[in-house]
């Protein structure tokens, strides 16, 4: 498979001109375009450091932008936006708005681990897309993906019970993105997962919508992990400068 | 996260690690099934132990155990599942007295494994870990105590092919499998330091044990070229939609070497070729039809046992009409 390659000249940046005559040459039509000058002003230089802040960034700063992580990518080859080795190379360069472009997508990496596999330089590409979608998300550049909502009810229940019961995460997870349950394919799911009448499982897992399996002995754990959770979470906020990003936006609305 | 792996003058190898060839030690491991295994992957813990009864191996289920933390704690904050994993090998270790951990799910494999390097290589993660552990009141995972491993290696380094071939009853010629890995089971490498070592030993980038065994158990094994390939198992119901073109990927690919079956041995994978093959159907009108059976249930069919026994009935494609016809059912 070959490197895959960004183009930097977007569509929208290309002027074509039905009519058009520059020093008595016609340039109209197709055959000479015209390029949108870009002008990036906004540098955020404490982007890197923001990213590295966050759990999975640390490594950022080692890539050597070989493009191996792209080439490895799932994602990438069902759409080729998806493109960790630019966002790495925006990250480092400062170019917050450039990176925002693509603010849609970047939680979309599904933790396949190629990239991390291919990396020669140790980046942990993996990490730095979860670091990114997470900043993303602090910085309130993004709503919160349903892959973080997902998260975070997986880790709420951990936290509760120590033990995960799939069909009250999937219950969880559907009501608070706004879903609704009955959804074709899973009412066909089941239906198919009844013609075999499993009927110790389907006792085991009926039970356990009522009663949720845990793991004894769990409450001091689960306040260690939950307080644990919290200091990270201001940590976070800290190095991120979140609390002055509030004031600003504060005076901005007095103002 | 310790500083890079790849930099360091030796490669990193678990205190007390030896490569052999027969391992004892595996005949009686700390069973640790987790999470899935008790919900939508009741079939693969049910064939699991089924087939380790068979082959006379023992397994001692790992006391009130925890989640190993999945794809999604780590997202949250990795040294949370560094300490959910260390909790289970510490009770493993300082309250059963085992050396060995078998996971047969490929995501706790993968997260015992990757606690296991970090609490080796990487000072704030045993820091963290030693914090929370004392507050939860239990003793403290050290590296090295336990070794992690899975159903995969725990079939293989015991009974071995040879051994295999001797008790295979009803075997499984004729049935073209394609065996599917997963991404949990070979990346990233540097967790895996037992692998990649050789004649013998386990491939990241050609895994080959599950081919192994199943061809010694007298199935053909097709030329899969997406073994490794992903499911899109972590986004399987936040982003349905990768998950189902990727899921149809593996499908055709399937398809088109010729199977019959695809071979799993994770559950996530499992239940997420399950379900998109049937989300494929209803929303993509896509029909790609293929059985998904765990290697086990292959293995236990092969040594004799009925497919309710291992589960077969569980699962959400319908695969008993193919078996009455190789004459496993």
């Amino acid at each position: 498979m070959p490197i895959h390659e960004k183009n930097l000249i977007r569509p929208e940046d290309i002027k074509t001109h039905d009519e058009l005559v520059l020093d008595g040459v016609d340039v109209s039509g197709h055959w000479s375009t015209f390029i949108e000058t870009r002008v990036v002003k906004d540098y955020n230089e404490n982007l890197q450091e923001e990213i590295a802040a966050l759990p999975g960034g640390e490594e950022i700063h080692r890539c050597w932008q070989c493009g191996s992580c792209t080439n490895a990518c799932t994602v990438n080859a069902i759409n080729p936006d998806f493109n960790p080795r630019y966002w790495i190379y925006l990250i480092r360069m400062g170019y917050e708005s450039e990176l925002l472009r693509d603010k849609d997508i970047i939680w979309q990496c599904v933790s396949c681990n190629k990239c991390t596999y291919a990396c020669p330089r140790d980046v942990f590409p993996e990490g730095v897309m979860k670091a990114t979608a997470h900043w993303l998300e602090l910085k309130g550049h993004t709503s919160k993906s349903p892959s973080t909502h997902f998260d975070e009810i997986f880790t709420e229940q951990i936290v509760a019970t120590g033990k995960i019961e799939e069909s009250r995460t999937i219950r969880r997870f559907f009501t608070r993105t706004g879903q609704a349950l009955m959804q074709p394919w899973l009412i066909e799911m089941t239906k198919r997962m009844l013609r075999g009448l499993p009927i110790g499982l389907l006792t085991r897992m009926g039970l356990a919508t009522f009663v949720a399996p845990r793991t004894s002995d769990w409450s001091k754990a689960s306040a260690a992990i939950q307080e644990y959770i919290d200091e990270q979470h201001d940590k976070h906020e800290q190095a991120l400068s979140l609390a002055q990003l509030v004031e600003t936006a504060k005076q901005d609305v007095a103002a | 996260m310790p500083s890079s792996w790849r930099l360091q003058s030796k490669t990193w190898l678990p205190k007390g690690f030896e490569m052999s060839t027969t391992k004892d030690k595996y005949k009686k491991v700390a069973y640790y099934p987790g999470c899935a295994l008790e919900g939508t992957g009741h079939a693969y813990n049910r064939s699991t132990k089924a087939v380790g009864k068979k082959l006379g191996l023992d397994l001692v289920e790992v006391e009130n155990w925890n989640c190993c933390g999945a794809m999604e704690v780590k997202n949250i904050d990795p040294k949370i599942q560094t300490y959910l994993s260390s909790r289970v090998m510490s009770t493993a270790a300082n309250e059963m007295d085992m050396d060995v951990v078998m996971a047969p799910c490929n995501g706790c494999y993968h997260n015992l494994k990757k606690a296991e390097y970090d609490l080796a290589n990487d000072d704030e993660s045993v820091a963290v870990v030693d914090k929370l552990s004392q507050k939860a009141g239990h003793k403290t995972y050290e590296s090295g105590q336990v070794e992690t491993i899975h159903a995969l290696d725990w079939i293989k380094d015991t009974i071995g092919e040879e051994g295999l071939k001797a008790r295979v009853k009803n075997s499984l010629e004729g049935i073209k499998v394609a065996n599917y890995y997963g991404c949990m089971y070979t990346r990233p490498r540097h967790i895996f330091p037992e692998k990649d070592q050789g004649p013998g030993s386990e491939s990241t980038s050609k895994p080959h044990f599950m081919d192994d065994l199943l061809a010694a158990a007298g199935a053909e094994n097709v030329d899969f070229p997406l073994k490794t390939a992903c499911c899109g198992g972590a986004h399987t119901l936040s982003d349905s939609d990768t998950s189902t073109k990727l899921v149809l990927n593996i499908l055709k690919a399937a398809k088109m070497s010729g199977a019959d079956v695809i071979a799993t041995e994770c559950p996530t994978c499992h239940s997420g070729l399950e379900m998109h093959q049937i989300r494929a159907e209803k929303v993509f009108g896509e029909k790609v039809e293929m059985k998904i059976l765990y290697f086990t249930q292959l293995l236990g069919m092969a040594l004799g046992l009925k497919p309710r026994k291992v589960g077969v009935h569980e699962n959400v494609s319908d695969s008993i009409q193919f078996l009455k016809e190789k004459g496993l059912a």
